[in-house]
């Protein structure tokens, strides 16, 4: 991996930045590798539009700003809107697919991979660990950094008392993403 | 996760492995039952020294509205915790816990090992409180439960009545432990006096 462009959207509300956060921590934290974070607000933290910039790479990051992701991951319909169409085109959008269509404003030839991630957070009693359904879909899918480190990165970020719920949230989405990758070599 | 079976010293010395309940352990959980003295065991809610009650126990395994977890020592069952919750409806956010522990056993901190590892379970599950029915004499298990973070909630009057048929208040202890999760969502919250692009 030379260096890897991801962008985090989604409201206010639903843990964009805690699921950014996450992954830069695996990767620099437990995975030796270099990262950067950068967040962006609305105007308005709850409900309103709210995403992250995480920049992970072998080397040194110079500049940490995205500008065209190679990883979209994606929770409300208006982040789609408005960042599927900076995606490269041989990038990736991961996106809950309960909440979001994709149509024609994702670049032609990147790939969409989508998962009930709202639907999975809530079976496993809590809304709120939908962000880290999403970082286990993310891990699972990209095999970005190891499945430890991310393992790692989210039990050290999560409040004492949860991590037990939040590691099921992650390996659910992760299991999830490896299972889709996998058909999805299968068959095509 | 936590489905691993732990090793537990008691105060004692004595080791005790606290572990879920599985199908086989029916005979076990009976004759565990069957050594509880009378007045350990006219409280609980079930006649437990029926054979076909301990039978449904351990056929309701894969119902996931019950946890149940046993400890063992050296073959033998001396401990008994479960958690009980409704999986629809108005009080999908509590779960009830049980708790018996073999009279020998007692005191050595067993019952505080099965009730730790069941709070631990039901905040692993997102619930927000714990109750536990105490009977207004069980002086034991009332201190028990208080230390660890239950206080007494309500109280039914003579709502409990003894293989006597003398009756007994049953007193709710509750633990809310909503707390963990709200730290959880300060961390969602996304919220930075920092607004930018
Ligand atoms: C309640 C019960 C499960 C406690 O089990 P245990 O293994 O003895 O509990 P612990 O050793 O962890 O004791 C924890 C604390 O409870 C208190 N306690 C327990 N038994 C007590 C007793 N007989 N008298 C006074 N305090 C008692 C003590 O404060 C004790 O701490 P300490 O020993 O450091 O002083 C056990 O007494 C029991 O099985 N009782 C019968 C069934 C029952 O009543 N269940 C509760 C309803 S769900």
């Amino acid at each position: 991996m030379a260096k890897s462009e991801i962008r985090v959207g989604g409201l206010g509300g639903q843990g964009v930045i805690l699921l950014g956060h996450i992954i830069g921590k695996a990767a620099s934290i437990y995975d030796s590798k270099h990262a950067t974070l950068i967040q962006a607000f609305g105007p308005e933290a709850r409900g309103s539009a709210c995403s992250a910039q995480v920049t992970v790479a072998d080397e040194a990051i110079g500049y940490p700003y995205v500008k065209s992701p190679d990883y979209l991951v994606i929770m409300s319909p208006d982040a789609y809107t408005q960042f599927a169409p900076q995606l490269k085109p041989t990038g990736t959008l991961l996106y809950e697919n309960e909440l979001i269509t994709i149509d024609d404003r994702l670049p032609a030839g990147a790939k969409a991979l989508g998962i009930p991630a709202t639907r999975f957070a809530e079976e496993l009693g809590r809304r709120l660990v939908l962000n880290i359904v999403m970082v286990g879909f993310f891990a699972g899918v990209t095999g970005l950094l190891s499945k430890d480190a991310m393992e790692k990165a989210v039990k050290g970020s999560v409040p004492k008392g949860t991590e037990e719920l939040n590691l099921r949230a992650f390996r659910k989405g992760y299991e999830y993403g490896v299972e889709l990758i996998g058909a999805a070599t299968v068959t095509g | 996760m936590d489905e691993s079976p732990e090793l537990v010293s008691l105060r004692n010395g004595t080791k005790v492995t606290i572990r879920p309940m599985v199908a086989g352990d029916g005979p076990a959980l009976l004759s565990f039952f069957r050594g509880l003295p009378e007045e350990d065991r006219q409280f609980l809610r079930d006649d437990v020294t029926r054979p076909e009650v301990v039978e449904r126990f351990v056929a309701k395994l894969d119902d996931d509205s019950v946890i149940p977890l046993v400890a063992e020592h050296e073959g033998r069952l001396v401990g008994d915790g479960t958690l009980h919750r409704t999986r629809h409806g108005w009080a999908v956010h509590v779960a009830a816990l049980r708790v018996v522990v073999d009279r020998e056993f007692q005191r050595s901190g067993l019952g505080t090992a099965l009730a730790h590892q069941l709070v631990r379970r039901a905040v692993g599950l997102g619930l927000d409180k714990l109750v536990a029915e105490v009977v207004d004499n069980q002086i034991g298990a009332r201190r028990a439960f208080e230390k660890l973070g239950f206080h007494q909630e309500a109280t039914l009057k003579g709502h409990v009545k003894d293989i006597h048929g003398a009756k007994h208040d049953l007193v709710i202890m509750a633990n809310d432990v909503s707390h963990i999760w709200e730290r959880m969502e300060a961390l969602v919250a996304d919220y930075s006096p920092t607004a930018g692009d």
